[in-house]
């Protein structure tokens, strides 16, 4: 309990609950809309947005957001073209993206440079101004998706779902890309960009049989997120193993848990 | 005729080398229930997408007249076992209105296109892949009621209808012209089914085939043109 009063575990516990309410609010669209493997693209992009903003010597992570919100634009203008299938594309630009961060980081040569830390996260470094910006985010994402709920789940569920006479959906897809772009923002910064595909999807799969309507879908894999991320950063309190191994850990355990209650509960 | 509601005026559309559309012309006038039939592969829903506007690359005219609300609804598709789970109250409010809007206006709206299309407003808290095939085909004709539409654009409306449950589609399809005024456009392959149901028959086949009064259609003369053309 002593380890609660340390200002940066404070600081590591806010900073990945805002990332569980977010990953969890929006994991349940993310895979509605068959996205899942968009998350991973959009972290390999970031990726090399934190190269460029090496080789420019800005903050890494601060010049990861234009790239995220410029690829994601041009995933949603390349999509909505009809031309090229989403899995393709998502391949296209996490090659991409992986291969620019390593020409960045390999011209850049700066020695002090971890890119395990945006790979894998870096929750128990979190400073004040990072904090802030995740908080703005979670509050900014919160209340995009609150006043666009019904629009954004007619957007995700099928781009042309409604088909209403020459309007379409298009915008409200622009959006949800973006705010898919900064969850992942934010989520290298505190479980990784590698991981935070996981805390986007396992919820969804682990609570998708036991809920009868979207919005409950949203609010149980929002527990399900938040809990495991304070249980995965309580335990690394005290186990010497990476947080966002731990949490990624708590979200199989939940998800295998409740398969076996099914199981049981089926026959 | 004057002033009809949907002119399509000598609509050609060829991908590549293959001609889909082949210099299609019709009109179709107010509160009339016309059905679009043909194979597959006539050319029926490329003729639906450039009606509604989208799908713009074809030569020839399709004017709407102003002040028309148009309402698709589309096909419906096989039951889908990755769907995530959708309450019937989402499926009808999904894209329509924010979330704070006003939930009491909003749930008695839906509950009055549920009781239009004789769905009870129960169903509301059901979810939406638990229903049949025309309860689902219902539903989606309550969501298009909710755009309070002068015209209708159903797709195939019976293609995943059990037998038993398509007599109701189409009296309520018909009581939606009928008493609700409404320009309906049908579009399906199963001739048999629409005949008694239509006041015009347009039959496809790349190019229109056939115009006509439902009493006037003969399926013996008709059918061998389309299929000779499959």
């Amino acid at each position: 309990m002593e380890l609660l009063t340390y200002t940066f575990v404070q600081y590591a516990f806010l900073g990945g609950i805002g990332m569980a309410l977010l990953a969890g609010i929006l994991g349940p669209f993310v895979v509605a809309s068959r996205q899942s493997i968009a998350s991973d693209m959009f972290a390999h992009v970031a990726l090399a947005g934190i190269g460029g903003a090496l080789l420019l010597g800005v903050s890494p992570w601060w010049g990861a957001l234009p790239t995220l919100l410029l690829v994601s634009t041009l995933l949603w203008w390349l999509m909505d073209s009809d031309s090229y299938s989403p899995d393709a594309l998502a391949m296209f630009f996490l090659s991409g993206g992986l291969a620019l961060a390593l020409a960045f980081v390999h011209v850049a040569r700066d020695s002090t440079f971890a890119f395990e830390n945006y790979l894998f996260g870096s929750i128990l470094t979190l400073t004040t101004t990072d904090l802030i910006a995740i908080l703005v985010s979670t509050l900014c994402v919160v209340a995009t998706v609150w006043y666009l709920w019904y629009p954004l789940l007619g957007a995700t569920q099928s781009p042309r779902f409604l088909v209403p006479f020459r309007r379409t959906p298009q915008l409200v897809l622009l959006l949800y890309f973006w705010i898919l772009a900064i969850v992942v923002w934010v989520g290298i910064k505190t479980i990784g960009g590698l991981l935070i595909g996981a805390l986007l999807v396992i919820p969804v799969l682990a609570v998708r049989t036991w809920v009868f309507s979207f919005k409950a879908l949203v609010f149980a894999s929002t527990t399900v997120s938040v809990a495991s991320v304070a249980t995965g950063l309580g335990a690394a309190l005290y186990i010497d193993l990476p947080p966002s191994s731990l949490i990624i850990g708590c979200l199989i355990l939940i998800f295998v848990l409740q398969a076996i209650v099914k199981h049981i509960y089926a026959k | 005729m004057a002033n009809p509601v949907i002119t399509v005026t000598n609509v050609t559309k060829a991908v590549d080398t293959r001609q889909l559309l082949v210099d299609v012309s019709f009109s179709i006038e107010e509160q009339s229930l016309v059905s679009l039939i043909g194979p597959n592969g006539a050319g029926k829903s490329t003729l639906i997408k450039i009606i509604l506007g989208l799908d713009t690359s074809y030569e020839g005219k399709v004017t709407i007249r102003p002040h028309e609300r148009v309402q698709y609804i589309p096909q419906l598709s096989v039951t889908d076992h990755y769907q995530l789970p959708l309450s019937v109250h989402e499926y009808l409010a999904i894209g329509t209105t924010p979330l704070y809007s006003n939930r009491t206006a909003r749930t008695a709206n839906l509950t009055r296109s549920l009781e239009h299309v004789g769905i009870s407003k129960e169903k509301l808290r059901q979810t939406y892949t638990s229903l049949s095939g025309g309860e689902r085909q219902r539903i989606a004709i309550a969501r298009a009621l909710l755009g309070d539409p002068t015209v209708l654009i159903l797709d195939e409306p019976l293609a995943a209808v059990d037998y038993t449950s398509r007599t109701g589609l189409y009296e309520l399809i018909r009581h939606l012209q009928q008493v609700h005024h409404m320009t309906v456009l049908l579009v399906s392959h199963d001739i048999e089914s629409v005949l008694p149901l239509s006041d015009r028959i347009l039959c496809l086949n790349q190019t229109l085939h056939t115009d006509c009064h439902p009493s006037a259609f003969d399926p013996a003369r008709t059918q061998p043109a389309i299929h000779h053309h499959c």
